[in-house]
């Protein structure tokens, strides 16, 4: 099926943006990112990544001024795009009041939204938190216990990645975008070669996107057993905590005895797959899961029927459809909140034929139905991974099918939703790689979520999501 | 209230409990630009298999109640000050670990500009635990052996550990 995701590149002047991305939304289009980049002639331009119904779409918009018109009124979760844009790549963005997102000012009024009223007092959180979590500052608004509004000040851990792969070969760079982020080692990876593999006019073969399938599968494998987890622990609730810890260990030593890492690191190659897997291990493996998926199976049903879990869980950090569809989310929590989408559908690069996406009975948007989204997805996980075990596993690659172009755009359904990477390519350099994790889209709505919960309910909704700082700071 | 104390003290002595390992370590770790690996490897350390808890290692809240300061990530610049103070709210003695090869700079990593080569830069480093990420077993067995200091007696049942693993 080599040319069915081909990439169409439109070029624009400042003044047809925004219109661009009223066509592009009228057509039922989804604008997945926004990014700044510099052109051959180091002309500062902003780039779009459309998702229309007939295939993706790179809107370039060279900015001779370095003044962009912001479209964050017609797409509300380029919000963070717009700010990262504006910090790290110097674009000035009209018609909108920016923040910095990226940028760290000593004065808090400079990144903060003023809350005003009688009562209101802040409460300042990190970025070193009391547990083993990542860094990130959280600047909560409250009247008493009840939350109004959260500033989440990430960044706190951004190491300039993007810069650094930009400047290498491909195969140099995919070991760079692949520590974003240790949880989403392959979903970042797989993006990213995906997104060389389309601008070369590179197609996979069956066993590579077989391969590559396998591994995604297990990934989000131990990230939803880690999310469950989380979710316990939340809640105080030690057995289900303690349960779903053990289990995603032992998940990740059946990682282990299939690849040689416990993140699945060093498995993703451009262009090519020469994972060993030889067939004792694969055998192995597959009985692990058998177990596993038994244990797992019983204790995910027993957190869905555990009255004291509903009675935390129901009703706390809401986000409903409209808001959900409104900020962008994706992934298990925007399926928790009724919204469809899963990029496996669509994914003719993977081995994901047939595949339709779970979804909870009652996708309410609260931390139920989140819990409940990753029980019913784990099954589908659970199924998929036997099923390309017991099949053809073998070394892959990827055939030239068509002519080379400088852009490419690769679309990966990771454990926390969808991740994006754009890549421009000079000969085989990268000139600019833009990596938008499942988690960058979804932080927005965590603080969504928060307001109107009370302070002790936060670090559950957090959990609900349990999003990566490490995919977002880059 | 002395006389109270002394008593509680010879009341403890005649009850004779079963001695556990003799000494702990109270850690505070601060995530200064990881992958999340290193986290995620140190939460398995304080999981259920591996349990590290029983050899007497806990992680603490502050890190005014912390023996070893435990460090991941390359000291990003955006990280450094908060872990400056971190390290200057500890009491004396303290232990600063560099938990993985960023935190030791293994200089894999991103742009020059936004983060140090590891975190020898702005603290002195007494635990080396080197990997990418470690894994629980290496996490556990560097923080054993940095309690088998002169007059702390090995943990019963944690083998005794190679040349490599010795703490820097």
């Amino acid at each position: 099926m080599p040319g069915v995701d081909a990439l169409r590149v439109t070029t624009v002047g400042p003044w047809g943006l925004r219109g661009e991305v009223e066509d592009a939304l009228a057509a039922g289009g989804v604008v997945e990112a926004l990014f700044a980049a510099h052109g051959a002639d180091g002309v500062a331009e902003v780039r779009c990544v459309v998702a229309l119904p007939d295939g993706p779409l790179l809107v370039r918009c060279p900015l001779p001024a370095g003044v962009a018109p912001s479209v964050v009124d017609l797409v509300p979760a380029l919000d963070w795009d717009e700010r990262e844009a504006h910090d790290l790549h110097g674009v000035t963005f009209e018609g909108g009041v920016h923040r910095p997102l990226v940028d760290h000012p000593e004065d808090p009024a400079a990144w903060m939204t003023p809350v005003a009223g009688t009562d209101v007092h802040q409460v300042a959180v990190g970025p070193i938190h009391a547990g083993v979590i990542e860094s990130g500052h959280f600047r909560f608004h409250a009247v008493g216990e009840r939350i109004l509004h959260v500033d989440a000040r990430l960044f706190h851990k951004h190491r300039g990645l993007e810069r650094a792969a930009e400047g290498r070969a491909a195969p140099d760079a995919l070991p760079v975008v692949q520590r974003a982020c240790a949880a989403c080692a392959v979903a970042n990876t797989v993006a990213f070669a995906e997104a060389v593999e389309q601008a070369r006019g590179m197609w996979p073969d069956e066993p590579m996107r077989r391969a590559r399938t396998l591994l995604l599968e297990l990934e989000r494998l131990y990230n939803h057993l880690n999310d469950l987890g989380q979710i316990c622990a939340g809640v105080g609730l030690a057995p289900g905590a303690m349960a779903f810890a053990g289990f995603k260990e032992r998940a990740q030593r059946v990682v282990h005895g299939l690849v040689g890492h416990r993140f699945l690191f060093g498995s993703v190659a451009v262009g090519a797959s020469d994972l060993p897997l030889p067939a004792a291990a694969v055998a192995a493996a597959r009985r692990d899961l058998a177990d596993l998926r038994a244990d797992a199976t019983r204790a995910g049903r027993s957190l869905l029927l555990d009255a004291a879990l509903r009675d935390r869980t129901r009703g706390t950090g809401v986000v409903s459809r409209d808001e959900a569809r409104r900020l962008g989310m994706v992934g298990p929590a925007a399926r928790a909140s009724g919204l469809a989408g899963d990029v496996r559908e669509g994914s003719p690069r993977l081995w994901y034929a047939g595949f339709r996406a779970a979804s909870p009975e009652d996708p309410a948007g609260d931390v139920a139905a989140r819990v409940e989204v990753r029980v019913v997805e784990l099954r589908q996980t659970f199924d998929l991974l036997d099923d390309l075990l017991s099949g053809p596993l073998g070394p892959g690659g990827a055939t030239v099918a068509g002519s080379p172009r400088a852009h490419g755009v690769g679309r990966v359904e990771g454990a926390r939703g969808r991740t994006v990477c754009a890549v421009e390519l000079d000969g085989d350099v990268a000139r600019r790689v833009h990596l938008r994790t499942g988690s960058y889209a979804n932080w927005p709505a965590v603080a969504r979520a928060a307001a109107g919960a009370t302070l002790p309910d936060f670090p559950l909704i957090n959990k609900s999501f349990e999003l990566c700082y490490a995919c977002v700071d880059r | 209230m002395f006389l109270l104390l002394r008593h509680l003290a010879r009341q403890r002595r005649e009850i004779a409990l079963p001695r556990g390992p003799r000494g702990s370590l109270h850690l505070r770790h601060v995530d200064a630009g990881s992958c999340n690996g290193c986290e995620h490897e140190l939460q398995a350390t304080a999981g259920p298999f591996h349990d590290m808890q029983r050899f007497g290692l806990f992680i603490t809240a502050s890190p005014r109640h912390a023996d070893v300061l435990l460090i991941t990530g390359p000291v990003t610049t955006r990280m450094r000050h908060a872990l400056e103070v971190a390290y200057a709210s500890m009491p004396e003695p303290r232990l600063v670990a560099a938990l993985g090869d960023c935190a030791l700079g293994c200089g894999l990593l991103g742009d020059p500009r936004e983060h140090l080569n590891g975190v020898g830069d702005v603290l002195p480093v007494d635990i080396r635990i080197p990997g990418c990420p470690p894994d629980p077993e290496t996490i556990a067995r560097h923080l054993v052996a940095a309690m088998e200091r002169p007059g702390h007696a090995r943990p019963r049942g944690v083998p005794a550990t190679g040349g490599d693993a010795a703490p820097g």
